[in-house]
């Protein structure tokens, strides 16, 4: 694999990982979760303790969703992915682009997310009964967890990226979609350490609910079609054409 | 525990009414205070003064619902804490 390759290859996964940050579900139980934990004046330690669970569990669920997927891919496509995987894949990131743009906010007042209401109702009900760091990384993989759906996106396109590396780029590839995508559960993180309220970070959340959903939709959009033009066009006109 | 007889409807319908508490009030509007990190002694104190005065209004009606009493005690938290009466508000939008 060439250097270009290498390059294009960690580029998809750091959009895709970017992509996944901009998904709010974790955000929004995160702050929930801190403010329960505030209203009934859990120590500053054991808050700390208890949202660096949360984030834990998010990130390990994501490594496991991601390790999981490419470990299939690998079983699947030993040797080469078939082009037309590739295809159906940009394809389906650039669908799922076009739902966040429609459907990822509910038209009402707050950040309330596409999820079925009784989804959002258990994870509230569990935000508000989670008291110990258990429980909260338990909540971690429970929020990522139900945001599967716009999450498999960009997931099956890490793993098809990922399963083409070296083994040492393959756990740095992983390491990396995890980083990224968990910086915006770490801000929240540091921003309520450091004494913030959850009614500042909330309000921002609503003030840029519309942009954080055109920046999502609109990355899954470019990522669609970089990986259809880099995957599927360049192999194929590398390769003597369509047909061949 | 300290109860007037007014009918409470609650949130669409889809619970059964309950009678109006100002206790559970109180507690409500003392979390939302606690949870933008109010001193206890003022989310005590804000919580005592917002509830009396949400149940001064309720006094002289037969049935309110749940949500006239959310926006009376937002309006009235916003004069002591705007924050807690963003997230008192709101909490129930954030996901």
């Amino acid at each position: 694999m060439g250097n270009f390759d290498i390059i294009s290859s960690l580029a998809i996964i750091v959009l895709a990982g970017l992509i996944h940050a901009s998904f709010q579900t974790s955000a929004s139980v995160l702050t929930l979760l801190s403010g329960h934990a505030l209203s009934s004046k859990t120590a500053h330690l054991r808050l700390l303790r208890l949202t660096g669970s949360f984030i834990i569990g998010t990130i390990t669920f994501s490594i496991l969703l991601l390790s999981s997927l490419a470990f299939l891919l690998t079983n699947l496509f030993p040797t080469s992915t078939p082009l037309i995987i590739w295809a159906i894949s940009s394809g389906a990131v650039a669908g799922v682009g076009l739902s966040v743009w429609l459907f990822y906010y509910r038209r009402q007042q707050g950040t309330v997310l596409w999820l079925p209401r009784s989804f959002a109702t258990y994870l509230r009900s569990r935000a508000k009964s989670t008291k110990q760091p258990a429980e909260a990384f338990t909540l971690g993989m429970t929020s990522t967890m139900s945001e599967l759906l716009f999450l498999l996106a960009p997931l099956v396109i890490t793993a098809l990226v990922l399963i083409r590396l070296e083994p040492t780029l393959q756990l740095l590839g992983v390491a990396l979609y995890a980083i990224i995508a968990s910086l915006p559960l770490a801000i929240i993180y540091i921003l309520i350490g450091g004494g913030h309220t959850i009614a500042r970070i909330q309000r921002w959340r609503e003030n840029n609910k519309r942009f954080l959903q055109f920046a999502a939709g609109s990355g899954l959009i470019i990522l669609g079609l970089f990986v259809y033009i880099e995957r599927v066009i360049t192999y194929s006109v590398r390769s003597g054409g369509f047909g061949a | 525990m300290n109860m007037l007889v007014i009918d409470v409807i609650k949130r669409n319908g889809r619970r059964p009414n309950e009678t109006y508490d100002t206790d559970k009030l109180q507690r409500s509007i003392r979390a939302a205070c606690l949870s933008v990190r109010s001193p206890e002694g003022e989310a005590e104190t804000i919580s005592k003064k917002v509830a009396a005065a949400v149940t001064t209004w309720c006094e002289k009606k037969a049935t309110v619902t749940s949500q006239d009493i959310r926006r009376i005690t937002s309006k009235q938290l916003e004069r002591y804490h705007p924050e807690a009466a963003y997230i008192y508000q709101h909490h129930r939008t954030i996901i």
